[in-house]
């Protein structure tokens, strides 16, 4: 029971913290990181559950591609 | 270079595909809701959230089978190739199918329960330390996640923006959720009274993927010796590695230097590899750096045209260059140094497509 909580916990606050990665990441960094995508805002919504499931990941692909451009592709 | 991103591409043969998905998907879940009361008995009792919770869950299962199909019989024959082409839409809409099925669970089986749903899922058992009545829903449920997650992530834009290699990576994890779907029935489903049907469809499943996928990875193993040997043979009778298919661009050339004074270009165009020298016959100009039109290059100093296949300018001009031999090796490209006399014919190479 208790442990079957803090797991539901934990993945309330992991899926919460994706909302915020997917915001500042659709506003900000997309349009910084993924030339393809300037302009194109219709398929944004689209992205927003990738980036809510595995936000570490975009964090960390975002912040490479920020530091060593299309090299870190 | 690249094109805006759309949230969905479809085109006339995705849409029959999507079609043909959704009608089958839709029809096996109507034969399996209307036809399974049918084996219902006093062990087994099935009433409409049950069946509807087994209807999704199998057809998930089989979804995911038949995906994990499509890539070795397409590497088989080529002519399973349009399965593989919208296979992320086949693949999204497994993803669908497994959440209704755990939907239908949460709804059924915690319905009634006083705590909350997700909480009484996780913590209804919790015997991790046995076979037999295992918590195999804990498989069912990482098995969901990754489906999710792939699905999810099935957008182009994922691909550019992880880059391949994260990519493919993360999408290996289909086979993760194969074996979490496996042990999730085995463990669950298959434990309770004998149902031969299904218990036979999980088998023929597990079968099915494996075996293709040995024969797929012996008979490629087996044609990459094969390679290895042909490119060795072909070495030993001095033919030189020029390099490798993908890395000429289209009606473009890759220049390899045999000596300081021969060069040879060697261009991709309509499907097709033709090798000429690299020095235009008229002052020497760096033919390699031209592109092709027509099966025909334009030397980029002053003009003059080469066919590609025989070296010939085109009437009435009668400027002849060398050509060489090439040979495409799996897509290793392999060349003849030896030049052959200027306006010599030689077949191009067709590697079948010009994707
Ligand atoms: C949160 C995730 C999941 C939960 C909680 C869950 C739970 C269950 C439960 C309670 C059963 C009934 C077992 C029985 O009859 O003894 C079941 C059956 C089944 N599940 Fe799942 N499941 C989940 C995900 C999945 C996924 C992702 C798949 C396939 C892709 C899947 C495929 C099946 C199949 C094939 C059956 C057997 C249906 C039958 O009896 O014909 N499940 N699942
Ligand atoms: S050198 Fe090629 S046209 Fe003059």
């Amino acid at each position: 029971m208790q442990t079957a909580s803090i797991l539901i916990e934990i993945g309330r606050y992991y899926l919460m913290a994706g909302g915020v990665v997917a915001v500042l990441f659709l506003a900000i960094g997309i349009d910084r990181v993924e030339p393809s995508s300037r302009g194109s805002y219709v398929f944004r919504p689209l992205l927003v559950p990738g980036i809510c499931l595995i936000w570490p990941l975009v964090l960390y692909r975002w912040i490479r591609l920020e530091k060593h451009g299309e090299d870190a592709r | 270079m690249s094109v805006q991103y759309m949230p969905v591409i479809w085109n006339r043969n995705k849409i029959v595909y999507d079609a043909v998905l959704l009608i089958a998907v839709a029809l096996y879940l109507y034969v399996y809701i209307r036809v399974g009361p049918a084996f219902e008995d006093v062990t087994r009792p099935i009433d409409g959230a049950i069946l509807r919770m087994r209807a999704f869950g199998s057809c998930a299962f089989l979804m995911l089978t038949v995906i994990l199909c499509i890539g070795p019989l397409a590497r088989l024959d080529r002519r399973f190739l349009p399965l593989l082409y919208n296979r992320r839409h086949f693949g999204v809409m497994t993803a669908v199918i497994a959440a209704v099925h755990a939907n239908y669970v949460l709804g059924w089986y915690f319905n009634f329960s006083p705590t909350d749903q997700y909480v009484a899922l996780l913590s209804s058992n919790t015997n991790y330390g046995q076979i037999l009545g295992f918590p195999f829903e804990a498989f069912g449920i990482a098995a969901l996640l990754i489906l999710l997650v792939l699905a999810a992530t099935s957008h182009d834009f994922w691909l550019s923006f992880l880059g391949a290699p994260i990519w493919k990576a993360l999408h290996m994890f289909i086979y993760a959720a194969y074996a979490c779907v496996v042990l999730h029935v085995a463990l669950g489903a298959l434990q309770g009274p004998g149902d031969p049907i299904f218990t036979a469809l999980v088998a023929a499943s597990v079968v099915l993927v494996s075996g293709l996928h040995f024969v797929t990875g012996r008979m490629e193993a087996k044609r990459d010796r094969g390679e290895q040997t042909a490119q060795a043979s072909l070495q030993e009778q001095g033919w030189v590695i020029a390099g490798d298919l993908d890395e000429i661009d289209d009606t473009c050339a890759k220049v390899v230097t045999l000596s300081d004074d021969e060069r040879v270009a060697i261009f991709k165009y309509d499907g097709k590899l033709s090798a000429i020298t690299n020095a235009c016959a008229h002052q020497n100009g760096p033919l390699g750096e031209g592109k092709v039109l027509w099966g025909c290059i334009t030397c980029p100093w002053h003009g003059y045209q080469y066919n590609l296949a025989d070296g010939r300018a085109p009437a009435p001009f009668t400027e002849k260059i060398s050509t060489y031999r090439l040979k495409l090796v799996g897509s290793t490209i392999l060349l003849d140094p030896n030049a052959l006399p200027p306006g010599t014919h030689v077949n191009p190479i067709e590697f079948g497509g010009d994707s």
